[in-house]
């Protein structure tokens, strides 16, 4: 596998504070990010792997792969998965109702992005991710 | 997640520790869902120790906020984080669940 950070798993509920642990071990490594686009970066990531442990089918049985390249001007990651249906699009679309308990989190995924691509590749659901950078001298000044 | 409970006069006071995520979230949900059921209605959620949420403990808290105004309740936030208040903003429930500085801020007029 390719991309500066990689981890590879079960995808059960355990793997989610895996991928958050890796997120914040590339935050301790780069401190030159600005910590707003790594936290909306993990969100997205959180949210989007969640949809898999909690929805992906067969239950307890998909396998993940979750790569992450540091770029001078992006975070690109790329979230993988053996589930064999793919993801309720819909849900990129429409923001839940107010008062709903559920339903937020592929819309959420999209929000905190400033890409965000789904593939159907072979036998895997294949996301691509993308945050743009920001100065955080420059935000902080903004602030 | 750590879930510490401190019952304080007429409200009960919540303090969450590490991440809310999908894993945290059915206990935070069934904790608020003890709390209310033993005649505590008044909940603050203190949220200083919170170091993450995502949709779903979004959600537990939503599902609390429903409960405790089941019971002529209500159920409020203090010190969020600033992941936790853009979570907030982005889903427009920072007014649902307006976060304020401090559980005294929260409580006032309990």
């Amino acid at each position: 596998m390719a991309g500066d950070y990689c981890l590879t798993g079960l995808a059960v509920p355990t793997s989610i504070d895996r991928l958050q642990d890796l997120l914040a071990q590339v935050r301790e490594d780069h401190p030159d990010i600005d910590e707003t686009d790594l936290f909306m970066l993990e969100t997205a990531v959180v949210e989007i792997h969640g949809n898999v442990v909690e929805h992906g089918h067969p239950p307890g049985r998909l396998t993940y792969a979750f790569e992450l390249d540091v770029l001078p001007d992006r975070l690109v990651g790329i979230l993988a998965d053996t589930g064999s249906a793919s993801p309720d699009l819909g849900d990129l679309d429409e923001m839940a109702d107010e008062m709903a308990e559920s339903g937020r989190g592929l819309w959420l995924a999209r929000s905190v992005l400033d890409e965000l691509e789904y593939h159907r590749i072979g036998s895997r659901n294949s996301w691509r991710l993308v945050r743009v950078r920001h100065d955080p001298a420059a935000r902080a000044q903004g602030a | 997640m750590k879930i510490t409970t401190a019952k304080e006069g007429r409200v009960v006071v919540l303090r969450l520790e590490g991440r809310l995520n999908l894993v945290a979230a059915p206990r935070l949900k069934a904790t608020i869902d003890e709390v209310v059921a033993t005649g505590t209605v008044f909940v603050v959620v203190d949220m200083g120790q919170v170091t993450f949420m995502d949709s779903s403990g979004l959600g537990a808290l939503i599902a609390g906020l429903k409960r405790a105004r089941q019971g002529h309740g209500d159920l409020r936030l203090c010190s969020v984080s600033e992941q936790v208040s853009t979570v907030l903003e982005l889903t427009n429930l920072n007014r649902v669940l307006r976060p304020y500085p401090s559980v005294e801020a929260a409580r006032d007029g309990w």
